[in-house]
């Protein structure tokens, strides 16, 4: 089935389910309900594709779907009319990766025989066959943070290992409705190696890329295999193996495959797979994509180019104060930085369709990259593109999304000034036909609260967390509690002695306004290492470095777990 | 330099049009030069004559129209120098994971940007051997790389005619990392020996499955059901074809004898030991059935299995007529070869020639590639480099480093800064007292000794 | 008479076995082949050398009579006298070779832990001495000193203060006859650098955390110094071995070898030594080059090396570490080479000879190697160059000790003639032809 008939389906669904709601509800107890589905927005400037913008437009909305847009529109009776002189309409944005609401699926045990050499699939972290639904919780924050933002429609990345498992897409309506618009849309892969601090089986980009072609080719033989079986007698059975069966698709060239490739060497890495396997391939989270435009060209990938853009720590740097040797080298580090603004326009000159993702960015700076992409060369109607039609054909999703068209679903941004404005707030967001309203500041105070929690962070509870170090990634447990004004704590990591992991009493537990350090002791043969730890605690993450003294120091992610009722 | 700076340049102007991105092969005359071939003895004030990219002849009086032309009076013209075993320009170096890793590729994690690349070519080296490390009994599937650095693109680094190679390691690493690390065989020499028998025994019934398979499929109306794939025993079954020469790190002499003797059970001929610090206890049975020996020139107990060798290994070996070389294994060794094959005449008194082929013919035989580099005769591909001195004096500075006759490395129009990137979000830069990315045990040992104790100089 | 002579002949054949049989064991022993060869003390004449003084100048067609540990006479035409001659016609008489500092005898095989004696645990241990835990049958040390290299400082290296470092010569069983006359204490200043690649901290956590090391090294210090104050007014103090040993250093007593790197952090540690009025040399100092102004003005020595590394940074030129020695000596600095190894002390001379085409020049590199080395010291008044009434310390090689090629023929140490042999050398021997050779399977 391809991916646009299964969408389809789901929204056939969707639109059933939605009616029989409509029908059954007779009343709503908690006068949440509301009281019309039709919605009319009126006078606004409304810009339907990048490059087409209706002045004193109307947009009507009728049951989720966008029923008319134009300037002669006529309202029904039962439309909720909304205003919208001074605002201006955008097609609701589409978010190309996102893990807003998923959540990380339980660690698999390792089984008593464990081979480190060749571990069970799921500890390599091979989980083709988990669907990012199951680790989808539809209600979380994350998502009001990023419709709050103006995204509307988003495909879910599965967290886990290399091949942590299948996407889905959904839209961020109302949280009483599932919001599923389609299930294993596209298989993700990550450079990432197996858990164990790199000493599990794939540990580094050499196992990575070996264990890929492996799974890859072996899936194609399997797929032979049962072929083979349902049409002829006297063959063997085949040996069901759940890795190869979730990969058919893929094999089968029906779904394409997601690689998280960070910049051109993994964009390479990613590309000569695609060369050897020839599946179709969506790269995401790229940068120093000028050195690969036309290989990204010749093989036909699509682009995920990330919202996020790291801090300037040098433009502002004092030149006149530093040696004609640190100019020079200050100027190539701005240079750098001047290079990841660029990524935008660079692909956009490549003529590569390139649409945006959330991973890795706040939802707070979405405006503010924005503008700063397209002050460093992004067109606007690239920029609008970017978040909308392209990320739709991406998603293979443009029949119903990307654009305010007659037929097309409602999902829409209302803001109350240009997309590229600096004063422009989002005032109201419609996704699935669903209405969002947002308080408008007037001016100034514009540090908005990134996370409910300001003033003193609550530190104590269970967290996992995971550093990687040159040797791969490393991950643990760490036990806060809270006595008096002071904390205590346990930490776990993997035993340096081997088999397991150990555990150290946390030391010097310090925690000023969100900034957290402490440290703890490492036994490692006989030699007691100390590990110092700090870091910004931020709700329930917590990210810093672990330092080894003069081994190095690393970085490290610790998320809170839920507690347990 | 110039070139460099356009490749640069073009690469951040335009982006990489993969259409230009042919390696690139330059033309060059240089005169007046005392030309040490290696092969072919020591021509005094000789011109050699470079046309895109290939030696095209050695003389007296060459003239040559549109061709830069450089005055090397008084100079030394050698050919480059061929590092065969380095780590240099690698992202990752161990997959230390199982003992038998021969699926994975070096050729997949080429770091074009390591800056110990334009170290090497300031150090008049052309040629490195970039390898898997040594966790494993059957580490991966090695690279062999011509420094032309300034691209960007792995592509752009590899030597595309040189032979297929893989690493193997016997001893304390691969028994270190998987009996004592992983709690899995090898835990001792006996068991690294059993598991390269058990890998070519395996791989030998893999090859018959499959062309019991590919055999069937040739009968009509057959439908065979086809076996699982496997690159690990893919590659092994390739090694007892003779398709892929051995690289095997090893130092005690017994470890040497043992696979000297399964290679040749196996019928396998195509081997070379590396490091091999005892390789002169068993140096007769080297020159008669290995390719050679690799060694250090002067390293020796930093670990046990390297407490009973001696800096005059390389002499003994070559004495013997066992093909030796001189490699680095090292991103700060890599800079100065010339020197470290110097010590070969301290300790053991060889002679120019034989010194001087330690670091350039000698390691292109072990490489499969002694018909196209590793000396200067006509024909051969233009990898050269210019001394001030001697090579072989320890005053000795190369000027000038060619790669099929494009000039990488001039030390008279030498910038301050090499490096091809910059990260664009730490404002202070990292200071490098100790050497440690380019190392045999790169990663692996971090992650053995955990919160480890790793990082006392050497290991290997 | 006949009977006579039975006689005699059977007394003795008796005499004759009585003392076979005393023998008997003797032969027993000399199964052992092969003669030992032990240092040896005594008058020795080097004749007909070219005598590179490294202060006086070069000497052609001298000689160099040792007799009593000490250099007794120098120059042309010197008579033997009863001193065994050993003709150095075409060869070269240098000062011996100070590696100012190594683990040499400190450690045997790095990767056994059970051989690592040059690391306490502690932060604060400058009380470990060094001295004590040098091996003197390391199998190291007859490597090295046949390079010339002859005497070492025995550094200790781990924490803040690691411990004392030791001046030693590279020969005698004991701590006492190794001893060459020079004791200081090794501070590790902290460093507020990005420590390599693997150094993921933010910038700053760098700064922070290089604040609070300095904090610390400052508390510390004031410990000593109040330490020392106290013991001054006749105090009555507890235990203390760690303030005791620093007090030394408070009291001028011993010097501090301050080992720093990065071009800020010599700058901090130029302000710290100042401020805190102590002796000090520098050690390390891999980028003193961009700050060499600086550190000339303040008459501070520089131990550095090893040259042959690599760049401290990924943006300096390929030749930073080969240059910083010239550049720094050019600058004005008293430059001191060391090769921070181990095993391979025996490097020492070509980081020299690397410093010395680097722009350092042969000379200055000889000198970096010989007499400032002994100066920095204080021991020049024994060591460091060939002159009359000196330590017998020195050698004869067939040229430049820098050279590759050069082999070095006769080394002395305190007058002893040390055999010109070590475990490297005889395994040379053994295997050079090896018998029995290939069997052909």
């Amino acid at each position: 089935m391809s991916p646009n008939i299964k969408v389809f389906k789901s929204i056939l669904v969707l639109v059933l389910f939605l009616t029989f709601q409509y029908t059954m509800a007779q009343s709503d107890p908690s006068g949440e309900k509301r009281v019309t589905g039709t919605i009319a927005i009126k006078n606004a400037t409304i810009t339907t594709a990048p490059g087409k913008t209706i002045q004193n437009g109307t947009i009507l909305i009728k049951n989720g779907l966008i029923e008319a847009v134009g300037t002669n529109v006529i309202i029904p009776k039962e439309a909720q009319v909304i205003l919208g002189d001074s605002l201006f309409i955008y097609p609701g944005f589409i978010d190309g990766a996102s893990t807003a609401g998923v959540s990380k699926p339980a660690e698999p045990e390792k089984p008593s025989d464990f081979n480190p050499a060749n571990p069970p699939d799921d500890i390599a972290g091979i989980t083709p066959w988990r669907n990012v639904i199951d680790n989808y919780d539809n209600k979380n924050n994350q998502i009001y943070d990023w419709r709050k933002s103006g995204f509307t429609i988003a495909q879910l990345i599965p967290e886990g290992g290399m091949i942590p498992g299948k996407t889905a897409i959904v839209v961020f309506g109302n949280p009483s409705s599932a919001n599923i618009l389609a299930q294993n849309s596209a298989l993700v892969v990550k450079f990432q190696g197996a858990r164990g601090g790199g000493r599990v089986y794939p540990g580094t980009p050499l196992g990575i890329m070996a264990k890929f072609r492996d799974v890859y080719k072996n899936a194609e033989l399997a797929s032979r295999h049962s072929k083979l079986f349902a049409s002829n007698a006297g063959l063997n059975r085949p040996e069901i193996n759940k890795t190869y069966e979730a990969m058919y698709p893929v094999v089968d060239k029906n779904i394409p495959v997601i690689f998280e490739a960070n910049d051109d060497i993994e964009i390479r890495r990613a590309l000569s797979l695609q060369k050897e396997n020839g599946f179709r391939l969506i790269l995401s989270g790229v940068s120093n994509v000028e050195k690969v435009t036309s290989e990204i060209k010749a093989a036909n990938a699509q682009v995920l180019l990330s919202l996020k853009l790291p801090d300037d720590k040098v433009t502002k740097a004092k030149m006149e104060e530093l040696s004609e040797e640190m100019k020079a080298r200050t100027k190539r580090i701005q240079d750098a930085y001047a290079s990841i603004l660029k990524q935008a326009s660079i692909l956009e000159a490549a003529g590569i369709p390139f649409g945006f993702t959330s991973m890795g960015a706040k939802s707070g700076d979405t405006f503010k990259n924005l503008r700063l992409m397209v002050e460093n060369g992004l067109t606007e109607n690239t920029a609008l593109a970017a978040l909308t039609i392209n990320n739709a054909n991406i998603l293979g999703i443009q029949k119903f999304a990307g654009t305010l068209e007659k037929g097309k679903s409602a999902n829409m941004v209302i803001l109350t000034g240009p997309l590229l404005d600096g004063e422009t707030q989002v005032k109201h967001v419609v996704a699935d036909g669903f209405m969002f309203d947002y308080e408008i500041k007037t001016k100034k105070n514009g540090t908005d609260e990134k996370n409910g929690n300001n003033g003193s962070v609550p530190l104590d509870g269970f967290w996992d967390y995971t550093s990687d170090t040159p040797a791969g990634s490393s991950s643990g447990t760490m036990e806060i509690k809270k006595e008096g004004d002071s904390y205590k704590g346990t930490i776990t990591y993997d035993n340096p002695g081997g088999g397991g992991k150990a555990s150290s009493e946390m030391k010097n537990i310090s925690l000023s306004g969100s900034a957290l350090s402490f440290s703890f002791d490492v036994d490692a043969g006989g030699m007691s290492l100390v590990v110092n730890v700090s870091g910004e605690v931020s709700g329930d993450q917590i990210s810093g470095n672990l330092s080894l003294s003069e081994y190095g120091s690393f970085p490290m992610n610790a998320t809170k777990k839920p507690k347990l009722f | 330099m110039k070139k460099i700076i356009y490749i640069i340049a073009a690469v951040m102007v335009m982006g990489w049009n993969p259409a230009n991105s042919q390696t690139q092969k330059g033309s060059v005359l240089i005169k007046n030069a005392t030309v040490l071939t290696v092969t072919k003895g020591i021509l005094e004030d000789t011109d050699v004559l470079v046309e895109n990219g290939i030696i095209k002849k050695i003389g007296k009086g060459l003239t040559a129209s549109n061709v830069t032309t450089i005055d090397a009076k008084g100079k030394y013209l050698m050919p480059g120098i061929i590092d065969a075993h380095s780590h240099v320009a690698l992202d990752a170096v161990n997959e230390g994971t199982a003992p038998i890793t021969s699926e994975v590729r070096m050729a997949d994690v080429i770091d074009p940007y390591d800056i110990g690349l334009y170290r090497a070519l300031a150090g008049g080296v052309t040629v490195s051997h970039a390898m898997h490390g040594s966790a494993n009994a059957i580490g991966g599937q090695n690279i062999t790389l011509k420094h032309r650095y300034g691209s960007g693109i792995p592509d752009d680094l590899i030597m595309k005619d040189a032979a297929r190679t893989i690493k193997f390691a016997l001893g304390e690493n691969p028994t270190r990392v998987h009996g004592r690390g992983n709690g899995i065989q090898p835990k001792s020499r006996m068991g690294v020996e059993a598991v390269i028998r058990n890998g070519f025994n395996e791989a030998i019934q893999y090859k018959k499955s499959w062309e019991t398979y590919d055999n069937s499929l040739k009968v009509k109306g057959a439908t065979p059901v086809p076996p699982k794939y496997s690159e690990r025993l893919q590659t092994l079954a390739e090694i007892l074809d003779g398709k892929i020469i051995i690289h095997c790190h090893s130092y005690r002499a017994d470890e040497i004898y043992m696979l000297i003797i399964v290679c040749r059970e196996f019928g396998i001929t195509k081997i070379v030991f590396s490091h091999v610090n005892e390789g002169f206890k068993v140096a007769p049975e080297l020159a008669a059935y290995t390719m050679g020996a690799s060694v250090f020139a002067d390293w020796w107990a930093y670990k046990f299995e390297v407490y009973y060798s001696t800096a005059y290994n390389a002499a003994i070996l070559t004495q013997n007529g066992v093909i030796t070389s001189i490699n680095s294994d090292s991103g700060e060794l890599i800079r100065h070869l010339y020197h470290e094959a110097g010590k070969a005449q301290r300790y053991g008194e060889l002679t120019d020639e034989q010194t001087l082929a330690l670091i350039t013919i000698n390691p292109a035989k072990q490489l499969g590639i002694a018909d196209k580099v590793g000396s200067i005769e006509e024909g051969k591909q233009a990898d050269l480099v210019i001394f001030d001195e001697h090579p072989l004096s320890v005053y000795a500075i190369p000027q000038m480093t060619f790669v099929d006759g494009v000039k990488y490395f001039d030390i008279n129009e030498d910038p301050n800064d090499m490096r091809l990137r910059v990260a664009a979000t730490e404002a202070i830069e990292p200071i490098f007292l100790k050497e440690h990315n380019h190392k045999c045990m790169h990663g692996v040992d971090f992650l053995f000794s955990n919160f480890g104790r790793s990082l006392f100089d050497h290991e290997h | 008479m006949e009977d006579q002579n039975i006689l005699k002949m059977k007394k003795i054949n008796q005499i004759i076995f009585t003392v076979a049989l005393l023998v008997l064991p003797l032969l027993a022993k000399a199964q052992f082949d092969g003669e030992f060869i032990k240092p040896r003390n005594g008058r020795f004449l080097l004749q007909n050398a070219t005598i590179v003084t490294v202060t006086k100048g070069k000497i052609e067609n001298g000689s160099v009579l040792i007799s009593n540990g000490k250099i007794e006479a120098v120059g042309k035409n010197i008579p033997a006298g009863d001193a065994e001659v050993i003709d150095c016609t075409g060869n070269y008489i240098y000062p011996g070779m100070f590696d100012s500092g190594s683990r040499l005898g400190l450690v045997e095989v790095n990767s056994v832990q059970e051989t690592q004696d040059y690391v306490e645990i502690g932060l604060v241990t400058p009380n470990m001495q060094a001295i004590v835990a040098v091996n003197p049958n390391s199998i190291a040390i007859p490597v090295t000193r046949v390079s010339g290299v002859t005497t070492t400082l025995a550094t200790p290296s781990g924490g803040l203060f690691p411990g004392t470092a030791a001046l030693i010569n590279l020969n005698g069983y004991t701590a006492d006859q190794m001893y060459a006359g020079f004791k200081g204490v090794v501070l590790n200043f902290p460093s507020s650098a990005r420590r390599s690649t693997w150094d993921r901290r933010s910038d700053e956590d760098i700064k922070k955390e290089a604040e609070k090391a300095e904090k610390a090294l400052n508390e510390i210090w004031d410990r000593a110094v109040t330490f020392h104050q106290l013991k001054q007014a006749d105090a009555i103090l507890d235990y203390y071995p760690e303030m005791e040993q620093l007090a030394k250093v408070v009291a001028g007593e011993l010097p501090l070898l301050v080992e720093v790197n990065a071009a800020s952090d010599i700058l901090l540690a130029l302000e710290w030594i100042q401020a805190k009025k102590v002796k000090a040399i520098l050690t390390g100092v891999a980028e003193g080059w961009r700050v060499a102004d600086k550190i000339a003005a303040s008459k501070i020595p520089v131990i550095t090396g090893p040259i042959l590394s690599i760049p401290t940074r990924n943006s300096d030129r390929f030749d930073a570490s080969y240059t910083n020695p010239g550049k720094m000596a050019k600058a004005g600095v008293k430059v001191v080479i060391r090769s921070n190894d181990a095993e391979n002390t025996r490097n020492l001379p070509f980081n020299a000879g690397f410093a010395a085409a680097y722009g350092m020049g042969k000379e200055e590199a000889l000198k970096a190697v010989t007499i400032n080395a002994a100066e920095v010291f204080g021991v020049a008044d024994r060591m460091g160059s060939i002159e009359q009434g000196k330590d017998a310390t020195l050698f004869v090689s067939t040229g430049d000790p820098f050279e590759t090629k050069t082999q070095i023929r006769h080394v002395f140490i305190d007058g002893y003639r040390v055999p010109m042999s070590n475990r490297h050398i005889k395994l040379y021997q053994e295997f050079l032809e090896r018998s029995p050779g290939l069997k052909e399977n």
